[in-house]
């Protein structure tokens, strides 16, 4: 049997770890582990952003609280790029894959809680949004 | 067993120039990454890099991670490739790689990554990597 916590954040400040602690229309949705199980065995993450400022820039994932164990997680999930478009042209659309790792392994207590992170690093991309979901079992 | 996670990411600025990748976001300076105690290998490296394209260049990037934490020796893995006709309209997000491996590594002891691109200088290539350690 597999368990999900997906949560979500707009991740808008270069070199911030951001929380993600909504999950749309549920503004705090749980972040305490399914009882039974040890182990984190899925990650899936995206981001995508607005393109309001120029640069290059990686996001990764910060996995922490008192659930996790081995110390805090961090995981490379995606990267952007942004360029200002000529006078009077639109950029296009930037529609990112799903990042998916389904093997990851992760060692967990259960019925603990879990912090989530996301963080951009490199130069300032504007407003993104990220996504990530936790799979259990 | 399991897996444990650790990322380092930073900014290559010029062309054929091997580049430590030192930071992680917020953390200015996470320190040496060390192989963790009774790991007993690399599993696997997850890649991402990525050009700001201020300059109307192509290139291809790659990593390479050196250290007395790698009982073999380095090793280098290719990251990806960039490339853009003009400075101007270019976006794009794309998702990070992940390349099993098993590469032999010693506990206790440092890993240095480094970042590089070759060809033609783009302006700026970030590049992040993520060393997954089987405990």
């Amino acid at each position: 049997m597999s368990r999900t916590i997906t949560l979500e954040a707009d991740v808008n400040t270069v070199d911030t770890a951001t929380n993600l602690t909504a999950q749309g229309s549920v503004a705090a949705p749980s972040r305490v582990l399914p009882r039974n199980i040890t182990k984190i065995t899925g990650i899936l993450a995206a981001v995508s952003g607005d393109g309001a400022a120029e640069g290059s820039g990686v996001f990764f994932i910060r996995l922490g609280g008192t659930a996790v164990r081995n110390g805090e997680q961090t995981l490379m999930f995606a990267c952007g790029q942004t360029n200002t478009v000529q006078t009077g042209s639109d950029a296009p659309a930037m529609q990112t894959g799903l990042f998916k790792l389904m093997d990851a392994d992760i060692a967990v207590d259960p019925s603990e809680v879990i912090d989530v992170q996301v963080e951009m690093a490199g130069e300032d991309l504007g407003d993104t949004c990220a996504v990530v979901t936790l799979i259990f079992g | 067993m399991a897996k444990v996670y650790r990322s380092r990411e930073g900014d290559v600025t010029a062309v054929d120039t091997k580049t430590q990748l030192t930071t992680l976001g917020s953390e200015t300076a996470p320190g040496p990454l060390l192989v963790p105690s009774h790991a007993k290998s690399i599993s696997r490296l997850i890649v991402t890099g990525i050009s700001d394209l201020a300059a109307a260049a192509d290139n291809a990037t790659f990593v390479r991670i050196e250290g007395p934490g790698l009982t073999e020796g380095p090793e280098s893995l290719a990251v990806g490739a960039d490339g853009a006709q003009t400075t101007t309209g270019t976006c794009q997000f794309r998702v990070a790689d992940v390349v099993d491996l098993d590469i032999p590594v010693t506990p206790n002891q440092e890993i240095l990554i480094f970042g590089e691109i070759a060809g033609e200088d783009p302006g700026q290539e970030t590049v992040g990597c993520t060393v997954v350690f089987d405990i």
